[in-house]
């Protein structure tokens, strides 16, 4: 028997939201399995979902589904089938109004959690062994993986069938088409198995070493924790320094009025191109550009995001903000020899007040996160940055091909199409292409692909609940811990907060206290709204928007905890951070002036009337 | 002088706790250390001694408490009172007079300013861990005390403080008959513009890596006596800076007495209340203090200090006592686990349950 209304604890029924008015319909651009079902009704609405807002902050496209699905099977089959987390199986995704909640399956028999936790340790063992060797394994893999991308061809349909095909080994067209399209499915694939590989033991070992100091000091301000475990010579911050060298040398060869406020990259570039100066500089970020403007604008699960190739403004405002800021005399590298003297001061200092024999621990516990932190920062630009912005552009030449035969107006609205939608379209696309017949793909897919887009733009109004279905009564889970930094504390506060509150809760991610007007930026392609000294209110942000940080105050996050690419990011810039607010995008309009205080990890909003 | 019934503090050493009590010992520990501590003297237990043994006030405070015996609280409260009024009225003996005079001489030729310098008399117990030692008055605090018989007045003070009521009747529980071993400490009064107390560690939480400061304005008394809510700041240790802080409204302070002797309570100006009391410069100072205090003794320590009107930061702040913290609020720690894997895995829920069967 279904659970009655009114019985799910703190969080709205998932069966209880309503569509918004215009939008009915949005269930077709999902899977079947990916909805609230009346068949899975009592068990769906007896646990908790949470919106995923950290990977997916606005209503999910179609075809950027199988950016849901393939972390899914990634994540599952290493968490539940490869290492066997004993008490937490993988992770289950519905979509509501375009956007995405997760919910984590549990293990709650103990005779299975004891089974699980010898695979677990003999398995995870290994790896954490093994991590140096196996993590450059890795790296050879997915540098393997980037090639073959990179060298993905999208075959054309020619009027007749290239000589290869008859006088070579070439196979036909119409194969290499649907061929090529089921590569590009597969590597997205490998690339999540890639992906999920190290990531969680990669968190576990850092949640754990957090756990023990806090255990130890309870005091210590999560901070100091990650201060103590972050990378210096972190390839995240490689892409900004390239840009911040580039500045330089722009400066250095007088290049620098060229720079001037309110330029394209296509200006820039072509008047760079007039002197010799000039073009020395446009051979020298020819040398960047590989591999470093792989680096994405937002946090590269949807389409949307696009590399710094593609969109070349982002690093080109960057490079005048720094060459700006060079030529008023301010210093703009990353204190890194400073930095590194911090993070050895604080464990230095914590050690000291340790115990005999906590401090044994505490520093295999430190080398351990130190070991494995690499990973977990780095896979983001190989993963999430690199082989995504590629990829997309991928399918974006599969557009091209359907639009290209009028199956579509525009390459882009391959988006609007799910994978398999996607595939059909190709199959009829070489079917016709074969047969010579008359095909319906073209009045078929464009109205599908018009009102899709309607309804995307609709819900993105729609301001999605933190959370759905029944508090657990349970112990916490530690993937959701480490992955989303959802703790049954935070929960609670979730819970807590009325609509119309003046104050959230959230971590205190980068100490400091400062007040200013609030600019809420949902999506990527809304940074570009932002003014000096503005407080960023968003879902999450991605190291890809470092450009921005120099010139905002403050950061506030719906999600993500202290280790948090805000978060890091926020420190370094010296900017107060509070993470994991759970709804400060529906809640703070922009505008609003808000006090950010990043040392109790409170935002106040203060001029009322929310 | 003779080596008599005192001692400067900068000469006692923790050996010497028998003989002075654990707070002038204590201060003539962090005066060694280098650690800023008004100039004082100390007098010993013995001398407490040497003063029951005149006038036959032993024998007249056996014959009260005889009548207290057994006896109700009222018959309890009768004999204090008998008791404080005898030893009130007896004279300090001459030699004891001579002695103290002398080393308050000495320590206003020491400070210099003026030839009355006003000073602290306190009482220092000797085993200040027992529980006799809560009992016997050892919060007793004379301030801003000027002259070397209003000192001596003082001392008798504290010597009195012994025989309160609650001291009387825990000393019959425990069957215990002489009076308690009690030395008195008198040192140079800081002039505090800001006083508080700092803890070497988080007293609520236990955390080692926590300064915990609390801090009002003017003497000691208003934080220490919980007269008001102080500013409360928590510091870290390893880097000195704020964890959480909270300002709150200090309504009342204690300053020395218009006439130059004693105390006065005054209400603090409503603009002034919710002003914080301690700056950067100041938290620092107090940070480097308890660092150095901890580490001097090897063990947290509860330190009330004190920062001079109108002096410049850190010269100005002062150590008036130290002692180490019994109680903190720390969880009993975890067994130590074998591993650091093993508690990653810990954290997996994937608990180690036999370490010999490990790969």
């Amino acid at each position: 028997m279904a659970t009655s209304p009114g019985a799910v604890g703190s969080f709205p029924s998932p069966f209880e939201i309503a569509t918004p008015p215009g939008c009915e319909g949005w269930e077709e651009m999902y899977p079947h399995y990916a909805l609230f079902a009346e068949e899975r009704r009592e068990a769906d609405e007896g646990r908790l979902w949470f919106w995923n807002s950290m990977h997916f902050p606005v209503p999910m496209p179609a075809f950027d589904v199988t950016s849901i699905d393939g972390p899914y099977y990634a994540l599952g089959a290493w968490q539940n089938r490869t290492f066997a987390v004993p008490p937490a199986m993988g992770i289950d995704y519905r979509v509501v109004n375009s956007y995405i909640y997760i919910s984590v399956n549990p293990v709650t028999d103990p005779q299975k959690i004891a089974e699980r936790a010898e695979f677990f340790q003999k398995r995870a063992g290994h790896y954490f062994q093994n991590w140096d060797e196996l993590y450059g394994k890795w790296r050879k893999k997915m540098e393997a993986l980037l090639d073959e991308l990179m060298a993905l061809e999208v075959p054309r349909l020619p009027e007749y069938e290239p000589d290869e095909v008859v006088f070579g080994d070439a196979n036909s067209s119409f194969y290499r088409v649907l061929e090529a399209y089921s590569r590009a499915l597969r590597m997205s694939e490998l690339m999540w198995q890639h992906h999920f590989e190290f990531l969680l033991l990669g968190y576990g070992a850092y949640l754990t070493f957090s756990d023990f100091c806090k255990q130890a000091l309870p005091d210590i301000p999560d901070q100091h924790i990650a201060q103590m475990v972050a990378g210096l010579d972190v390839l995240l911050f490689k892409p900004d320094a390239e840009l911040r060298r580039l500045a330089r040398l722009a400066l250095d060869t007088g290049l620098a009025p060229v720079f001037a406020d309110g330029r394209t990259p296509g200006e820039i570039d072509a008047e760079l191109a007039t002197t010799d100066a000039g073009r020395a500089w446009l051979e020298e970020l020819e040398d960047v550009k590989d591999p470093w403007f792989n680096m994405a604008t937002g946090d590269g699960l949807y389409h949307y995001y696009r590399s710094w190739f593609d969109d070349p403004s982002i690093p080109y405002a960057s490079i005048a903000g720094h060459i700006s800021a060079l030529s008023e005399g301010r210093e703009i590298e990353r204190p890194t020899e400073e930095l590194a003297r911090e993070r050895e001061r604080l464990a230095e200092g914590y050690a000291e007040l340790l115990s005999e024999e906590q401090l044994g621990p505490f520093q295999e516990l430190l080398g351990l996160s130190r070991t494995v932190f690499p990973y977990v920062e780095e896979h983001k630009f190989y993963c999430d940055y690199w082989f995504l912005t590629r990829w997309y552009n991928k399918i974006r030449e599969f557009g091209g091909l359907l639009a290209e035969h009028g199956y579509l107006h525009d390459a882009e609205d391959v988006f609007q199409l799910s994978r398999h939608e996607v595939m059909q379209a190709l199959e009829e696309l070489v079917l016709h292409w074969a047969t010579g017949g008359l095909p319906l793909g073209p009045t078929h897919w464009p109205p599908i692909v018009a009102r899709r887009r309607a309804l995307l733009e609709k819900l993105a109004d729609w301001s999605p609940p933190p959370a759905l279905g029944t508090m657990p009564e349970a112990a916490s889970d530690p993937v959701t811990v480490m992955l989303w930094g959802i703790t049954p504390e935070r929960l609670q506060a979730w819970a807590r907060t009325d609509e119309g509150a003046t104050e959230l809760r959230g971590s205190a991610a980068a100490a400091g206290v400062v007040e200013g007007p609030a600019r809420v930026v949902r999506s990527v392609d809304q940074i570009g709204e932002l003014r000096d000294g503005e407080v960023l209110v968003c879902g999450s942000t991605s190291p890809a928007w470092a450009p921005i940080f120099s010139r905002i105050s403050a950061t506030v996050t719906d999600i993500g905890g202290v280790m948090s690419h805000a978060a890091i990011v926020c420190r370094e810039y010296g900017l107060p951070a509070v993470v994991g607010t759970g709804r400060a995008t529906s809640q703070i309009r922009t505008g609003q002036r808000v006090r950010v205080d990043g040392t109790a990890g409170t935002v106040t909003v203060l001029d009322g009337d929310p | 002088m003779s080596e008599g019934h005192t001692r400067p503090l900068a000469g006692l050493r923790a050996a010497d706790e028998g003989r002075f009590g654990g707070k002038s010992t204590s201060l003539g520990e962090l005066t060694a250390a280098g650690i800023p501590v008004p100039p004082g003297f100390a007098v010993s237990a013995s001398a407490f001694h040497a003063f029951l043994a005149t006038g036959g006030l032993e024998e007249r405070i056996a014959e009260a408490l005889e009548g207290a015996r057994g006896g109700d609280v009222g018959a309890v409260q009768a004999a204090a009172e008998t008791i404080r009024a005898a030893v009130g009225a007896q004279p300090v003996p001459d030699v004891l007079r001579e002695e103290i005079a002398a080393r308050y001489g000495a320590l206003a030729r020491e400070s210099g300013d003026e030839p009355e310098p006003p000073v602290a008399v306190r009482s220092s117990a000797v085993g200040e861990d027992s529980g006799e030692a809560t009992f016997a008055g050892q919060q007793e605090s004379y301030l801003w005390v000027r002259g070397a018989d209003a000192v001596c007045d003082a001392v008798r003070d504290c010597w009195a403080s012994t025989f309160g009521a609650p001291a009387i009747a825990y000393r019959a529980r425990m069957a215990a008959d002489r009076p308690p071993e009690m030395g008195v400490t008198v040192q140079l009064m800081v002039d505090a513009a800001v006083s508080g107390v700092l803890f070497t560690c988080n007293p609520v939480s236990g955390d080692p890596s926590i300064v915990a400061i609390n801090a009002g304005w003017g003497l000691g008394l208003a934080v220490v006596g919980g007269e008001v809510t102080p500013d409360e700041y928590l510091l870290s240790k390893v880097t000195g800076e704020v964890v959480r802080e909270r300002v709150n409204a200090k309504h009342v302070e204690y300053r020395p007495a218009a006439g130059g002797r004693g105390t006065e309570r005054v209400a603090v100006p409503e603009d002034r209340q919710g002003v914080a009391c301690l700056d950067e410069a100041r938290l620092d100072a107090l940070v480097d203090v308890a660092r150095r205090v901890q580490r001097h003794f090897g063990s947290h320590q509860d330190v009330e200090w004190a920062i001079a009107r109108g002096g410049g930061t850190p010269e100005s702040l002062f150590v008036l006592q130290s002692r180490p913290v019994t109680a903190t609020g720390a969880k009993e720690p975890a067994p130590a686990p074998a591993s650091a894997l093993s508690m990653v895995m810990g954290t997996f829920g994937a608990q180690v349950r036999d370490a010999a069967k490990e790969p």
